[in-house]
């Protein structure tokens, strides 16, 4: 099997068109300090569901946010675990985060 | 609940570009959560109301006599594992590799010293006039042997084992027993484990991500911690069958549960 990480990225139609940015308003999220709260949110279960700007973190489960719409090959970072992490299309087609240490 | 609004397409960087967390450079990034600075605004978003870790106004409630026995067995050994990793971290700080680590280790140091003080406190509320001796009394003997050897570890200043052992393997055996506990705990244990849980992210991270780098650079680690996993492997899956049997957990759960501890593991290339 082809390590994603080490896959070459295939730009989609959807991917090549321009992103869409998100504002990004508070969730209650409290384990980071103020100014980073809004880039982070809980997993509210079952029932939930990943905005196209969000991804989960693989090592503490917590929803990362980012301003704009996440693709492939993005780097984002895990404040409450303190993890990087880039994004990859897992094997069912959604977006997956994957430590880069 | 809504969480976020869609804007325009982004047209490219302006200057009226909002804040992007994800865009800090990793220097940055590392500088900044591995700091006492960004450890007090974080804890205090979540402990600055709590007395003795918990909201005070849920009351300490009255428990049926097994459910209360039970309890205090699974809080005893809760802390047996602080105290391990109060004790590692401790000293851990001495052989820690740079000023980052060793400001860390210095606040799950902070981290480990609250929750053992906050698990003797719900003891108290139990009705244990001697926590410390019940402690002693009903510690589990898998635990404790875990613990003698993750101090060895660390007194052999075997930096890499330690980590393992501690922000890996204890660190990740908790994260999972706190937060399935939490589910079913009387309100005033959830709320306690809850902000526990919130302190353990921080640890699992650091431990994870502190191997993980080395293992780049010096892949040859990968046998020792190896080696250190399958030693303390069963001693940590006993232990976690044994709280989850406390907890009432069913065979399913107790799987889950066990499959949980070892992703960590998995990630950091160890699952064999």
């Amino acid at each position: 099997m082809t390590d994603p990480l080490e896959q070459e990225t295939v730009t989609t139609e959807a991917e090549s068109r321009p992103r869409q940015r998100f504002e990004l308003e508070d969730t209650g999220f409290d384990e980071v300090p103020p100014r980073f709260r809004k880039f982070y949110r809980r997993w509210r279960g079952p029932g939930d569901q990943l905005a196209p700007n969000e991804v989960i973190c693989p090592v503490c489960k917590v929803v990362i946010r980012s301003t704009r719409e996440l693709r492939p090959g993005d780097r984002v970072y895990c404040m409450p675990c303190m993890s990087r992490l880039i994004v990859v299309r897992g094997e069912d087609g959604r977006l997956e985060a994957r430590v880069a240490y | 609940m809504k969480t976020h609004t869609p804007v325009s397409p982004d047209r490219g960087t302006t200057p009226s570009e909002p804040f992007e967390v994800h865009d800090l450079p990793p220097e940055e990034f590392y500088e900044q959560v591995h700091s006492f600075e960004f450890w007090f605004h974080a804890v205090q978003g979540y402990l600055g109301d709590k007395v003795y870790g918990a909201d005070p106004k849920i009351q300490a409630p009255e428990l049926p006599d097994l459910d209360r026995d039970r309890l205090i067995t699974v809080l005893c050994n809760y802390c047996v594992g602080e105290t391990a990793a109060l004790e590692g971290a401790s000293g851990l700080i001495g052989i820690a590799p740079n000023r980052q680590a060793k400001i860390f280790l210095s606040t799950q140091v902070v981290d480990e010293g609250r929750h053992l003080e906050v698990f003797l406190h719900r003891l108290r509320l139990l009705g244990v006039a001697d926590p410390e001796g019940e402690v002693e009394r009903r510690a589990s003997r898998s635990l404790l042997l875990f613990k003698r050897r993750l101090l060895e570890l660390v007194s052999g200043k075997d930096w890499e084992a330690a980590i393992f052992a501690q922000n890996v393997i204890l660190e990740s055996l908790e994260f999972t027993v706190f937060q399935s506990h939490a589910r079913e705990a009387d309100p005033l244990t959830r709320d306690l484990l809850l902000g526990v849980v919130k302190d353990e992210r921080r640890h699992i991270g650091f431990g994870e991500n502190e191997l993980g780098r080395r293992l780049q650079t010096a892949p040859h680690i990968r046998a020792r911690l190896g080696q250190v996993k399958r030693e303390l492997d069963h001693l940590v899956l006993d232990t976690l069958e044994e709280t989850l049997l406390e907890l009432g957990a069913d065979a399913g759960e107790r799987e889950k549960l066990g499959r949980a501890y070892l992703e960590a593991a998995a990630r950091l290339g160890l699952g064999a």
